[in-house]
């Protein structure tokens, strides 16, 4: 490496190299893996068909960068990243958080539907077992 | 029914449950007594149920707020006016239940809160907690509210408290001064009265090791919320299951 390379012209070196015909094939593959797995994963009842929106926009994203690399190296080029791969590094982050946040904001919420529930359900036995001692007095084993 | 329902949730504490019964049947307080057994695997239910309790029994363990708040919801169910609680290892002494009682029935204040540290008895306890007493006594202060024992589970409430606690804001785990901020902030008297408590064990339970420092946390949070939240809005509770 020439040592008088200024850093800016190491990062234009950076966004000038081609992209190799192999990542944009894995980022195919990998998008069509993705949505192949969601479709095997629906068809066997794992994974219910409302939770496949976002996956299956995740293999579209994939998809498209695989077939328009140049979007990512003009997004790489607008932000200041060096590397078209760090970008997508960086916004795979972006993305792992907040699906994270998605599943504790439904994860909350369905811990309040599962308190109510178990609630509802003690209500609901000391009623019966009112109603029962009511009508055939207390039961054998108290 | 005297309208009035004394909530106890119990979780595991078969050995000490029977005796705080005992209490709560010498002290001669005319009220239904339930006992919300959170998903104890001992004979914590057969315990109260022998003592005559009503028993509430969740199907799992669901911490010790939504242990209270079932209590709550059985009681709005059942048309109770005042309702009192007070926790199963002992702590609260039972022979205080009438204090606080007929202090929201006489209409001094929505909710009392039971104070160990207005002058009954002498209740001691470690520095850490100390500073953690001063610490939520401070935020609850600046919040517009002052109570001298935020972490007392020892109360009494009348029905419009319970119909704002019966709502989904109220927390699984530590309703502490969050829940009591919340209710100032919906139009209601939180006041105090002294009470005479022993150590017990929901204390060591709630705020030892690294539990201390997750309820620290989740105490500023929910109190710093508690405070800038609007009032609940009014929501269709306590449907007759």
């Amino acid at each position: 490496m020439n040592p008088t390379l200024t850093p800016e012209q190491l990062r234009a070196i950076f966004l000038a190299a081609s992209d190799p015909g192999a990542a944009r094939a894995l980022a195919l593959a990998s998008s069509l893996s993705l949505a192949a797995a969601v479709l095997w994963l629906v068809r066997r009842r794992s994974l219910r068909e409302e939770y496949t929106p976002i996956w299956m926009g995740v293999a579209a994203a994939l998809l498209l960068v695989s077939l328009r690399l140049d979007w990512i190296h003009a997004l790489t080029r607008a932000t200041g990243a060096w590397t078209s791969s760090s970008m997508i590094f960086f916004l795979g982050e972006v993305f792992l958080v907040a699906i994270c946040l998605n599943y504790a904001v439904r994860l909350s919420r369905a811990n309040v539907q599962i308190k109510n529930l178990a609630q509802e359900q003690a209500l609901l036995r000391a009623r019966l077992d009112r109603v029962e001692t009511a009508a055939h007095g207390p039961p054998l084993d108290a | 029914m005297s309208g009035r329902v004394l909530v106890i949730p119990a979780y595991e504490e078969e050995a000490r449950l029977g005796a705080v019964l005992e209490g709560v049947a010498r002290a001669g307080l005319d009220c239904e007594v339930v006992v919300v057994d959170d998903g104890s695997r001992d004979a914590t239910s057969a315990v109260a149920a022998r003592a005559g309790a009503c028993v509430l029994r969740h199907p799992f363990n669901l911490g010790y707020g939504a242990a209270l708040q079932t209590g709550y919801k059985y009681a709005l169910l059942r048309g109770a006016r005042t309702v009192a609680q007070m926790d199963a290892d002992g702590q609260h002494d039972p022979a205080e239940l009438a204090a606080l009682v007929l202090a929201v029935e006489r209409g001094e204040a929505d909710l009392v809160v039971g104070s160990r540290f207005l002058g009954r008895g002498a209740y001691r306890m470690g520095a850490l907690r100390t500073l953690g007493r001063r610490l939520f006594q401070g935020i609850a202060r600046l919040a517009g509210l002052a109570i001298s024992d935020p972490t007392s589970g020892f109360q009494a409430m009348n029905r419009r408290v319970l119909e704002i606690y019966a709502r989904d804001f109220f927390p699984t785990d530590y309703p502490d001064v969050d829940v009591l901020l919340a209710a100032q902030r919906n139009g209601l008297r939180v006041e105090e009265r002294p009470v005479r408590m022993h150590e017990g064990s929901r204390a060591s339970t709630l705020h030892g090791g690294l539990r201390s420092v997750y309820y620290v946390y989740k105490m500023l949070l929910s109190t710093w919320t508690a405070a800038r939240r609007r009032a609940e809005a009014p929501a269709a509770e306590a449907r007759r299951p």
